[in-house]
């Protein structure tokens, strides 16, 4: 299987992961919300990080995008230790995050929020004016790589699906450089014919040679798409397993605890 | 780029799902896009009031030139704190605190002037310091402690208009600073701020017939006044800011998310100020021409006109809640606001029933702008 | 959409019919007259010269429309004044609230042509300036000077001037003239009270209390006055001022001035300015006769021995 031009990692295959965390733990006054928490992320990977609400999944994500700084413990890039004072640090090492909200502004043209803080410029003077044409080409571009066929990227982002939107935001991620693309919950909010579409693009970013660490409560969605699967329970990580060394209920049992699912196989269903 | 992976199970439904979404898209031609523009409901409005004005009022001398004049200099006055209004509410903000800062750079041109000799240059370049370091302050409060720029703002509002009257009163003993106009002598700063332009032209407009003489010979309308090119001048440069500058894409992210927009990496904290220190700069501007025009300052200039600010930017498309508004449609607002707190004068309503038929007016202004904006746009 | 203009459209008709109808009962060709005061809307005081106005329209089958900037800004006066003007109407009245801010805008009215008489507010010297026919009122300072002599004669050490409108320049005039009537220094013994009953109430209330051997007081207004009269009889203080007077009239006031809490109130017989101008107005057009100078119309000293007419028509027509 031939791997297609990456454009943002080394041609090389990396014998580094991307992405590194090391006895990550983090507290908030009394409360533990991560204890030494581990994994890592390699180039044209996508980890899927498990757990159900309360594990830990969104201190862990803000930790890494540079929202939140770990208490103790470390984050390496490329092997190295970094420290990320605020979200832009983190985005200025390629460790781009998406979180639920999207950073989208609905009343704003698709344009416009691709290029949020990053407006392509002509100088005039000493004003700097948006390129808005070169701007509206590469949106259309982008978006035409992604399968999204808008007739005007002037047109606002609240008229796109919630799919679409979700497509756009990972999209501007890559566009601007992303090696590490970390996705909060992408798949939560979504239908059935989003989430595929979804999914689908996830696939896309992993051959562009970027690692992307997936989050999400659903196994299912995880499982179709994942490499390796990282279960976190109250803070800890419970494991991380390749896609060849688990099974999807084997996961789902993780997640729950056997306990719980025991309860629910009374019903004879499957979540 | 092709996706080389395993074979996508899920192309076939793709093609479905996107002749679909074909049919539910009427493809939009250029009338239509000019129809959704923000600007569009106020522009509308515009129309509806002249033509309501042009039946009630058409012979009482509103379209005359100097009632063309009476009208215009005051929807004149109100773009220029329209358009700060505006930009600050697409940013996601209030400035309650703009009339009293009108009344209180007054102050700041007036008493330096008249009890201190200075000259014009310098009052009003210290107006204009101190003016937009109270406006950095407003921002600098607002960012720094998250409290709702209403109240901040409210705050300087009391502030201010306090300082305004005890100032006079101090330097004064009244409240009112005369004597500007003796006081600046043959400064050029009164006919900058204050002066009237084009007035060969309107002598031969007057020679022409299309501007009335007076008895003596001059033009009953000698010209533009100052202020109106000063509002077309700061609306053309807010305007051009706000739609094809980075700054402006700043603007609309910081008020539709400040938190997305912070997180990629839009310098939040530096727009907001920023803005809070145009709204200082424009009442001074709105100030300095009151000045030089009356040829004093009082304590009670600019009295309520936050609250016509923010409603001329409303009229005008701006989204209260911030992120969605235009500079173009806030001047359609002031104008609207200006042509019926005059034109009410003109038709003969009883004084005592001024507010109301004001009040009634904007509100009919603001829903119809709604109603086209809505349609127009597909809202629901 | 078309359906939703529709209605639109008919709201905004509906809205201009009354307007229409207005018009047509004040016979929309009888010349006229718009007289311009410098008062907000809360100031009650008015309502003597708009029933002026209104008698004197009806006298003389003229249309008097009264115009007032509403929050009493000076600056909006200007524009009303230029408003009026665009308007052309056979005359404007207006008072010199202040001279430098309604200079232009009153010049420019005189030299298209329209007659302007001044009013209430402003000097003969300031009228004359402008170029005006003629002006009726009371002289501000002149007015507040007599109250202050009838307080001096009457054994006042120490006064309270309650300033209801002080962004109004006239009005510390009054309290000036007072101080000087009385011939002590006006320093800190006026007041800003602001318009609001409670306000002044309370305010007076706390400099009473912080001055307790202050044993005159003025109020500029029924808006001062009548929260200070029951001020006065709730603390049943009235006995301690030898001198409590008031410019203008009202209820309040005349009863006050009939049991002896108030010794006198200053009349300005504000229905003179309303309906003097436009009287000599109409006749000027007529007849061509106008007076050769200036009418004060006050001060008149309102006391108990001249109250009765007062009472009848206080807040009215007195």
């Amino acid at each position: 299987m031939a791997a297609p031009n990456p454009t943002n990692v080394d041609q090389t295959t990396p014998t580094r992961p991307l992405i590194e965390v090391k006895n990550v733990t983090k507290f908030f006054g009394p409360v533990v919300a991560l204890t030494g928490v581990s994994m890592t992320v390699n180039a044209r990977e996508v980890h899927c990080l498990l757990g159900d609400n309360g594990a830990g999944k969104s201190t862990l994500i803000k930790t890494l995008s540079g929202v939140y700084q770990p208490s103790e413990g470390e984050i390496l890039i490329d092997g190295a230790p970094v420290h990320f004072a605020n979200p832009r640090a983190a985005l200025d090492r390629g460790v781009a995050t998406v979180f639920q909200d999207l950073a989208m502004i609905p009343l704003l043209s698709v344009t416009r929020n691709f290029f949020m803080g990053r407006e392509p410029a002509k100088r005039k003077g000493p004003f700097a004016f948006i390129d808005m044409k070169h701007a509206d080409e590469i949106t259309r571009e982008q978006m035409h790589k992604i399968g999204i066929d808008i007739r005007d990227p002037q047109q606002a982002v609240g008229t796109l699906s919630g799919g679409e939107r979700q497509c756009v935001a990972i999209a501007r991620a890559v566009y601007f450089g992303a090696k590490v693309l970390i996705l909060d919950e992408p798949t939560s909010a979504l239908g059935v014919a989003q989430t595929s579409m979804v999914l689908k693009y996830v696939r896309q970013v992993r051959a562009r040679g970027l690692g992307v660490i997936f989050i999400t409560h659903n196994v299912r969605h995880a499982y179709a798409v994942g490499d390796r699967f990282t279960v976190l329970n109250r803070g800890r990580t419970m494991g991380t397993f390749a896609k060849s060394e688990i099974t999807l209920d084997g996961l789902q049992t993780m997640m729950a605890g056997d306990k719980e699912l025991q309860d629910l196989a009374e019903l004879e269903g499957t979540i | 780029m092709a996706d080389t992976l395993a074979p996508d199970k899920t192309a076939q439904p793709d093609k479905i799902l996107q002749k679909a979404r074909d049919e539910r898209m009427k493809s939009q031609n250029r009338w239509r896009k000019f129809l959704q523009h923000p600007e569009f409901g106020a522009l509308a409005g515009v129309i509806l009031v002249f033509v309501f004005f042009g039946i009630t009022a058409g012979d009482s001398g509103m379209f005359a030139a100097d009632g063309v004049l009476n009208w215009t200099t005051v929807s004149a006055q109100l773009i220029l704190i329209a358009c700060a209004a505006a930009l600050l509410m697409i940013g996601g903000e209030f400035d309650l605190s703009v009339g009293s800062m009108i009344g209180f750079a007054g102050m700041m041109i007036a008493i330096p002037m008249v009890y201190f000799g200075w000259s014009a240059l310098a009052s009003t370049a210290f107006a204009f310091v101190g003016a937009m370091a109270v406006g950095f302050l407003n921002g600098w409060i607002v960012v720094r402690t998250r409290l709702p720029s209403f109240i901040v703002t409210l705050a300087s509002l009391y502030i201010l208009r306090g300082l305004t009257i005890a100032l006079s009163i101090v330097f004064s003993n009244r409240t009112i600073v005369s004597g500007v106009k003796e006081a600046a002598g043959d400064s050029i700063i009164p006919a900058l701020f204050a002066g009237i332009a084009f007035r060969p032209l309107f002598v031969w407009f007057s020679d022409i017939g299309f501007v009335d003489k007076l008895a003596d010979g001059t033009p009953a309308v000698q010209g533009v006044p100052a202020v109106i090119l000063w509002a077309l001048g700061l609306a053309f440069i807010a305007h051009v800011v706000l739609t094809r500058t980075r700054v402006g894409n700043w603007i609309f992210a910081a008020g539709g998310d400040a938190n997305a927009a912070r997180n990629v990496g839009v310098p939040v904290t530096r727009v907001k100020i920023a803005l809070f220190m145009f709204t200082a700069f424009c009442a001074t501007v709105y100030a300095t021409n009151q000045i030089f025009e009356f040829g004093s300052a009082a304590s009670d200039r600019g009295l309520l006109k936050e609250f016509e600010a923010i409603i001329a930017a409303v009229i005008g498309g701006c989204l209260l809640t911030g992120g969605y508004g235009s500079i173009v449609g806030a001047c359609f607002g002031a104008l609207i606001f200006g042509v019926v707190q005059m034109g009410i004068l003109f038709t003969g309503v009883p004084n005592d029933w001024f507010r109301v038929f004001l009040g009634a007016m904007l509100l009919t202004a603001v829903l119809f702008n709604n109603m086209i904006r809505r349609r127009v746009t597909g809202e629901r | 959409m078309k359906s939703g203009l529709v209605r639109r459209l008919f709201l905004g008709a509906a809205l201009a019919l009354p307007m229409l109808g207005g018009a047509a009962v004040a016979q929309a060709d009888d010349p006229l007259y718009v007289f311009v005061s410098h008062s907000p809307d809360s100031d009650s005081w008015w309502n003597v010269i708009k029933n002026a106005l209104k008698d004197a329209a009806k006298d003389f089958h003229v249309r008097v429309e009264f115009r007032n900037p509403p929050n009493g800004d000076l600056a909006d006066m200007a524009r009303i004044i230029e408003q009026a003007t665009a308007q052309k109407p056979a005359g404007i009245i207006s008072t010199i609230a202040d001279y430098s801010v309604l200079e232009s805008p009153l010049k420019a009215a005189i030299a298209k042509g329209i007659p302007v008489i001044t009013v209430n507010s402003g000097t003969a010297e300031e009228s004359k300036k402008l170029g005006a026919l003629m002006h009726i009122g009371q002289p501000e300072y002149d007015a507040g000077k007599g109250a202050g002599a009838r307080a001096k004669a009457a054994g006042v050490t120490k006064f309270l001037c309650v300033n209801h409108y002080i962004t109004n320049n006239a009005s510390v005039e009054r309290c000036q003239g007072y101080a000087d009537g009385l011939g002590v220094k006006l320093a800190d013994q006026m007041v800003d009270s602001g318009m609001d009953p409670t306000d002044v109430y309370n305010r007076v209330k706390a400099y009473l209390t912080a001055h307790p051997d202050t044993d005159g007081i003025l109020t500029l207004g029924p808006n001062s006055a009548d929260p200070v009269i029951k001020l006065l009889r709730d603390t049943k203080s009235a006995s301690k001022y030898k001198s409590f007077i008031s410019f203008d009239l009202d209820a309040d006031i005349s009863n006050a001035i009939k049991d002896g809490t108030m010794e006198s109130a200053i009349d300005q017989q504000p229905y003179l300015q309303g309906y003097l101008p436009v009287a000599f107005r109409v006749q000027y057009v007529q007849f061509g006769v106008i007076p050769a100078n200036n009418v004060n119309t006050g001060p008149g000293f309102v006391t108990k021995a001249n109250i009765s007419l007062v009472e009848k028509y206080a807040g009215e027509y007195r």
